[in-house]
């Protein structure tokens, strides 16, 4: 019954989890936010990590009721994120894992939010769409990988819904999509935006560029308002979400779609990806904010099931990597 | 933007010789042995001299010795330190090393504004590491 410490902490969110045998046993977690029309920079959110991190792993063990000598591996984020705050944290994680005397587990972050996905929701082999601020995948399953079957080419969603929030210096407490969504459900007018599907791809930053250049004339000249904007904006980027997401499922015959990562939360694009999955009689799956949002236990998790398959991390390979893509791993933990 | 909490960074700008972290309970010191070298443009010559060409090309060096409590404790920073791959890997090089219970930190480096970051970042997750050992410490033993 092996018990897994998971350390997450590549953009700017920093978690401590602890998972025994699929039961998330502690997951705190802190959000270094910055000022409205601010994003977060690499070397400020490594500072913010740092600062708060060994009181992280302290609450994570007390709320687990565990010691150093309960914990059987100590699983970490590897990649892919932002350097600074993945050097930070991974320091942590092997200086544990050495005082300790525990292997060690470097873990892909989004393999992490897949495994967690699956545990809380019980999907068996679903579609997977994983939109964050810095990633926009859809995932299948097939033969020892998770392949990648579509993805943004150039920036993702939430990079996309981040940097306009910056624009309307919409505040980032507790996120900047969060306060979108909900100025969204106070838009009246739907304000036409490019639509970039391609293929089995998406582009959001030519959205992007004219959004913030309608954003400038229209809010001028009281043509619309900040909260159209936020409605038309999301209403555009989920509809292409779910566009490539049917696509990928189409491809695979699959019954099953899971929502994983940060703009996952999103209740308009559950409810938009709802729509999708009855008209084929597919089964969506979603979680709430606590594991789509990044956090300690979903490495924690992915931990486990690479531990109990035999996958260990030596020291001089554990270096973090800013690139790495979802198929890169080997998953020998399913057939 | 939130302010780092006490115990980050300890450096004492503009010092040469000891540096003592606060409320160190392990007794660490951190020896900072003066930077050497030149600032500026260093001309080198166009004949491609032999072993000497290197240090041409990265005039500036900086080294820090670390003493631990014990050798394990050494290599645990060197563990902790040393698998993450440092970015301008053309203009700047670090090595670290452990002999007995010091961690040896050397850098090379052509670039003295890139050498003061890298200096910098190392001694802030240095200073993680130690509180991470003064937190969770000491080492369970092999």
């Amino acid at each position: 019954m092996p018990a897994v410490l998971g350390f997450e902490g590549s953009a700017n969110k920093v978690g401590v989890g602890v998972v025994r045998d699929g039961k998330v046993l502690a997951n705190p977690r802190r959000t270094y936010v910055t000022p409205p029309g601010t994003g977060f920079l690499p070397g400020d959110t490594a500072r913010h990590h740092r600062a708060v991190i060994l009181d992280l792993l302290r609450e994570a063990l007390t709320e687990a009721g565990l010691t150093s000598h309960d914990i059987d591996c100590i699983a970490y984020t590897k990649g892919p994120g932002m350097g600074a705050p993945l050097v930070s944290v991974a320091i942590v994680a092997r200086t544990v894992a050495q005082l300790w005397n525990k292997p060690l587990l470097g873990v892909n972050h989004c393999i992490g939010h897949i495994e967690m996905g699956r545990l809380i929701t019980g999907a068996t082999s679903p579609t997977v769409l994983y939109v964050s601020g810095g990633n926009t995948q859809v995932i299948a399953y097939s033969e020892r990988r998770y392949r990648i079957f579509g993805e943004t080419i150039d920036i993702a969603v939430g990079n996309c819904l981040d940097r306009f929030a910056r624009v309307l210096k919409i505040s980032n407490d507790p996120s900047p999509g969060y306060n979108i969504e909900q100025m969204a459900k106070r838009g009246k007018k739907l304000v036409e935006l490019p639509y970039t599907v391609k293929g089995m791809d998406v582009s959001f930053s030519g959205i992007l560029s004219f959004i913030e250049d309608v954003a400038q004339r229209m809010l001028a000249t009281g043509e619309c308002t900040p909260e159209d904007l936020c409605f038309s904006l999301q209403e555009t980027v989920f509809a292409m979400l779910v566009e490539i997401t049917e696509r990928a499922m189409a491809h695979c015959g699959s019954q099953e779609a899971l929502i994983v990562g940060g703009v996952g939360c999103n209740l308009r694009l559950q409810e938009m990806m709802e729509t999708m999955c009855q008209e084929r009689g597919a089964k969506l799956f979603a979680t709430d904010e606590r594991f789509c949002i990044d956090n300690g236990a979903m490495i924690a998790h992915a931990g486990w099931e690479m531990f109990q398959a035999g996958h260990r991390t030596p020291i001089r390979d554990s270096g973090i990597t800013q690139r790495y893509r979802t198929d890169e791993v080997e998953v020998t933990w399913r057939d | 933007m939130q302010a780092p909490n006490r115990g980050t960074s300890n450096a004492a700008a503009g010092r040469t010789g000891c540096l003592r972290p606060r409320s160190c309970t392990c007794g660490t010191d951190i020896v900072v042995a003066a930077a050497r070298g030149s600032y500026g443009t260093v001309p080198v010559s166009g004949t491609g001299a032999s072993g000497n060409r290197r240090s041409l090309i990265r005039p500036h060096m900086f080294a820090l010795r670390v003493p631990f409590p014990s050798p394990l404790e050494a290599e645990i920073a060197h563990g902790s330190l040393s698998p993450d791959v440092e970015p301008h890997q053309g203009v700047i090089e670090k090595e670290l090393t452990v002999r007995g219970n010091v961690l040896a930190i050397k850098w090379t480096a052509e670039d003295a504004r890139l050498l003061r970051i890298s200096i910098i970042n190392c001694l802030e997750h240095l200073s993680l590491v130690l509180r991470t050992m003064q937190h969770f410490g000491p080492p369970i033993s092999r």
